[in-house]
């Protein structure tokens, strides 16, 4: 990596290791880089501890997801799932456990993945991306057992609620469906941007951002950042942020969001920006937090910048990680 | 008393016979028979004790008899009484036992006088023959340690071992029989044989002299000889010229240069050898050749005594003047020092390298004298006329048509660091100042005439001809390329500034067959503009950008959309690619850092550029960069999503280009790969 292509580096995911211990984070190049937490974090830390401990080319297209067990940590590269021992990743030894790909219907241009979260209660992992469909695969036998169809443009992002287990996902066509894991079958489709107190039809329909906590859900895009309420599937508060947003999470009780701008925003639920702090890339594509593990209780986030921003105190950068 | 005639008459000691002491006493002389009377022997009967207790009773006795002669007479008793006269006849009977006492002890006393005399004689003797006997041995002793110290000159010769003389020397000198139990005939042997090979040594030694002196003879002859010949060669020579001339072989040319060669300063003249060398081993195109004043070096290099003998003339004369000279004043003495300290030797050399096209690159290396350093002047002819680009007026400038061949080898400061304390003396702050009178001073020039000076980075350990040796072949392939890399770029600018992008055939399957945006302005432009651009400052952050770096400006348009690109040309292009910055302007101002398709833009022709490079060397890679903007503005114009912000009407650029999908991944990026021959746009 000369200095030109560190320059035009994106990090687009990242991903904890089951101790907390360890940040894994992937960028455009293909490449996964494991930073150490401990390190970066102890009162000695010098500049070679904000750089990886290791550092190596997963797949041929950008990583777009990174998504950790309690064992592995799986990665989306172009078309394909790869799953690495975090034992093994520690020990620098880069040999991937598995290698798994959805059955794709086109093969003119291998379709990207966008987004992966696990269903913990029949063990399956869900992955969404560019060919319009869900698809679901059972951990233990690696089988694509179920496709979801439904979205007419690429997915976006997807979601879990526990409780009533169910399947949220946005797609670039602007809906967020909502699905029944058990029976497969799709439940309700939110679309944001026909809604008016959300829609902001100079940038787009397309919902880049997805979260859930018990009965709210989050979403976001083209379309304002919004928090709605499931049960009666309505907007109940509009935050009026510049950029379009790409990642948001709910914790405590604020919200944390991040997209176009160098920034993270943190929100109240009634609708009001609380503050927005400051960050080196220009903009972020991914936010992280690490509460497995209350020693090294940190967000990270990354964007376009080849430096991944570290914060202690949600209010101030402390310092940047960089590939 | 009587004794002495007593003892006059005492005859010599008996020995043999018993002795009866009790003789008669009588006057017997000369007689045999006669019994003498011998008180000696008698005094070897009588006990001394008993002598003693005799002689205190004889003097009680005679004490007691005055004692009655005493009372006798006090009792008045007549003098001659009988009483008192027997009396007085014991007192002298007893008076003669005394004196028979006395002489008995004077006796004894002579006797043991006598034998201890004896005893003391006996003993001095014995004494004597001690000493003698003592005196004699320790004389034995050193006489013993004399002969044990000798060491006789045999025992400083170094004999062969003991196995290697039995096994060598023949056996009548080793006589092993003998030699072996003997020590002693063992180290004679061996002495014998060592004369014996000396001897034989000597013998050889005296032949290889006589050798020595008959080759040392024949040496000198055939020497006489061949100094003989010199004259007719030189002739053959003479004779030769014509024919050289005739036959184009410049032979006498080359022996001139190498004569005048040998007035050049050692760096200049390593320079000369390797040049050469190289020119006719690998590159026919190279030519080196010497100009300059060869008097004047010959002058430096004279020894000062001649030079003194026209100086005392002159101060002569100068004196006359004196009065009316004037001192210099002190700016002029130090400009006069400065001038003295970066003064050039007379010769040069002048290195032309001719390329295929006709252009020659014509370098001029100048030796510093005192500062001991090389520097260089370039300059650019070529067969075609080079005006009509504005753009390009830095491109060939003289000043900075070398910089950095090698990394970060600008030739701004002198590579000597000795220099510092010289400049230090007469006031000079850079080198820089000096460097357009004097020519760069570039490392590698250095290399090139085997000066290597400490302050480089790693040391390769050679110095002189290896040193310029190891560097020559890459450097002349460095300036060759760098000269067609100016020169192509001169042509490509040209036509850049007349709006046409110059896409060669080869490199036309890189971008679609029609291009609508087009290139509308070419300029360059100073770091000082570049540095104040808005959109550049991640690129100076990330301290890509260097002084000595070429910046330009570059504008397509399409419609009503503008992009402006800002060029960061390193001087060692193409082997370092241009770096891109774009900025946008089309219903609003975007930039890379807030637009991700325009970084993912930036990224096309900055990242993948090793797709750009075209046919070896690579000299168009800046024009198939700017072709590959052109494009990827087209497909960032045509993909733009229809939107609902109250405009009806066509889209202003209506969908052309062939793409599978206008947006992937989170960050929706456009697909501004071009894929050939199918001729779509897919995402990287």
């Amino acid at each position: 990596m000369g200095p030109v292509e560190l320059l035009h580096m994106s990090v687009f995911s990242q991903s904890f290791s089951p101790c907390g211990r360890f940040l894994a984070a992937g960028n455009n190049y293909g490449e996964i880089a494991v930073f150490s937490l401990s390190a970066a974090l102890s009162p000695d830390a010098s500049e070679a501890s904000q750089k990886p401990i290791l550092n190596f080319t997963a797949h041929d297209g950008p990583v777009f997801s990174l998504l950790s067990t309690d064992t592995h940590l799986l990665s989306a590269g172009n078309g394909e799932i790869s799953a690495w021992s975090w034992a093994e990743l520690i020990k620098k030894s880069t040999k991937a456990a598995w290698t798994r790909k959805p059955s794709y219907e086109t093969s003119l241009e291998i379709p990207e993945i966008n987004a992966m979260i696990i269903n913990p209660k029949d063990n399956s992992l869900i992955v969404g991306g560019g060919d319009n469909n869900i698809h679901i695969m059972d951990m233990e036998t690696g089988i694509f057992k179920s496709v979801l169809k439904g979205h007419t443009d690429y997915i976006h992002c997807l979601c879990f609620k526990e409780r009533e287990e169910e399947i949220l996902s946005g797609g670039e066509d602007g809906a967020v469906r909502i699905w029944d894991a058990r029976t497969n079958r799709p439940v309700h489709c939110i679309e944001v941007f026909k809604y008016e107190e959300c829609a902001r039809p100079q940038f787009g329909k397309w919902i880049s951002c997805l979260a859930t906590d018990s009965d709210w859900m989050l979403c976001g895009g083209g379309p304002s950042l919004s928090l709605w309420h499931l049960r009666s599937m309505s907007p109940t508060s509009v935050f009026p942020l510049p950029g379009c947003q790409r990642e948001a999470v709910f914790y405590q009780d604020l919200i944390m969001s991040v997209g176009e701008g160098p920034h993270v925003s943190h929100c109240l639920h009634g609708g009001t920006v609380k503050a927005q702090i400051p960050c080196t890339p220009s903009s972020l594509n991914t936010l992280a937090l690490n509460l497995k593990n209350s020693e090294h209780r940190v967000m990270t986030v990354g964007g376009s910048s080849h430096q991944i921003d570290v914060f202690t105190n949600f209010s101030y950068r402390a310092f940047s990680l960089s590939f | 008393m009587s004794s002495d005639a007593v003892k006059k008459r005492k005859p010599k000691v008996i020995r043999s016979e018993a002795g009866a002491p009790e003789t008669k006493r009588g006057r017997a002389e000369g007689d045999q028979d006669v019994r003498v009377y011998n008180e000696e022997v008698e005094l070897e009967v009588r006990d001394p004790q008993q002598d003693y207790m005799l002689y205190k009773d004889t003097c009680a006795a005679l004490a007691k008899l005055m004692e009655e002669i005493q009372e006798l007479k006090a009792g008045g008793a007549k003098v001659q009484s009988v009483e008192i006269e027997e009396r007085r006849t014991q007192c002298s009977v007893h008076f003669i036992t005394l004196k028979k006492l006395n002489r008995l002890a004077h006796m004894r006393l002579k006797k043991g006088r006598d034998q201890t005399h004896e005893a003391k004689q006996r003993v001095d003797v014995l004494h004597l023959q001690l000493q003698n006997l003592l005196y004699e041995v320790m004389h034995l002793q050193k006489e013993i340690g004399k002969c044990l110290e000798f060491r006789s000159q045999h025992e400083e010769i170094e004999l062969v071992s003991e196995e290697e003389f039995f096994q060598e020397a023949p056996a009548e000198i080793s006589r092993p029989h003998v030699t072996r139990d003997d020590q002693h005939q063992l180290t004679l042997a061996r002495l014998d044989w060592e004369l014996e090979q000396r001897k034989r040594l000597a013998e050889q030694y005296k032949m290889s002299l006589a050798r020595k002196e008959k080759i040392q003879k024949a040496i000198e002859q055939k020497r006489e000889y061949l100094s003989s010949l010199q004259p007719g060669l030189q002739n053959i020579m003479q004779a030769s010229l014509p024919v050289q001339e005739y036959l184009a072989i410049p032979f006498e040319h080359m022996q001139k240069q190498a004569e005048v060669a040998r007035h050049l300063p050692p760096p200049l003249y390593v320079l000369l050898v390797q040049a050469g060398a190289y020119g006719q081993a690998c590159d026919k195109n190279l030519s080196v050749s010497i100009s300059g004043d060869v008097d004047e070096a010959k002058a430096l290099s004279r020894p000062p005594e001649d030079s003194q003998d026209d100086e005392s003339d002159s101060d002569a004369e100068e004196e006359q003047q004196n009065t009316k000279r004037r001192r210099a004043t002190l700016g002029v003495q130090l400009d006069d020092k400065r001038k003295e300290m970066l003064r050039r030797h007379p010769l040069s050399l002048c290195v032309d390298l001719k390329c295929k096209d006709g252009s020659v690159l014509h370098l001029f290396f100048y030796y510093l004298m005192n500062l001991n350093i090389l520097t260089v002047k370039t300059k650019v002819s070529t067969t075609t006329d080079l005006s009509g680009a504005v753009s390009a007026g830095e491109l060939l400038n003289s000043e900075s048509l070398l910089n950095c061949l090698y990394a970060s080898d600008h030739g701004k400061e002198t590579p000597n660091p000795a220099n510092r304390y010289q400049f230090d003396k007469v006031g000079i702050t850079t080198f820089g100042d000096y460097v357009s009178d004097l020519g760069h001073p570039f490392v590698w020039v250095q290399k090139l005439g085997g000066l290597q000076f400490s302050s480089g980075g790693a040391q390769s350990g050679l110095t002189g001809s290896a040193l310029s040796a190891s560097h020559m072949e890459r450097t002349m392939k460095l300036l060759r390329g760098r000269l067609q890399a100016r020169l192509a770029l001169h042509k490509q600018f040209s036509s850049l500034e007349h709006s046409i992008i110059p896409v060669s055939s080869e490199c036309q399957h890189l971008f679609p067959a029609k291009v609508v945006s087009g290139l509308v302005r070419w300029t360059t432009m100073s770091c000082q503009e570049f540095t104040e651009l808005g959109f550049v400052q991640h690129v100076l952050k990330a301290g890509l950008v260097h002084e000595t770096d070429l910046f330009f400006m570059a504008t397509v348009e399409r419609g009503t959309a503008r992009l402006r690109a800002a060029v960061v040309m390193n001087p060692r292009y193409p082997e370092v690619a241009p770096l891109f910055s774009l900025s946008l302007h089309w219903k609003g101002e975007r930039s890379g850092r807030t637009d991700d398709n325009l970084q993912a833009m930036e990224s096309e022709v900055n990242v993948f550029r090793s797709e750009l490079q075209g046919p070896r060397p690579g000299l168009q890679l800046l024009t198939n960069q700017i072709q590959r903007l052109c494009v990827c503005l087209d497909v960032y114009l045509e993909t733009e999503s229809q939107v609902c912000d109250g405009s009806e009407g066509p889209k202003e650029f209506p969908r052309e280009k062939m793409c599978l999908r206008t947006a992937r991944g989170p960050s929706r990026l456009k697909p501004f790969k071009y894929n050939h021959p199918q001729g779509f746009f897919s995402h990287r």
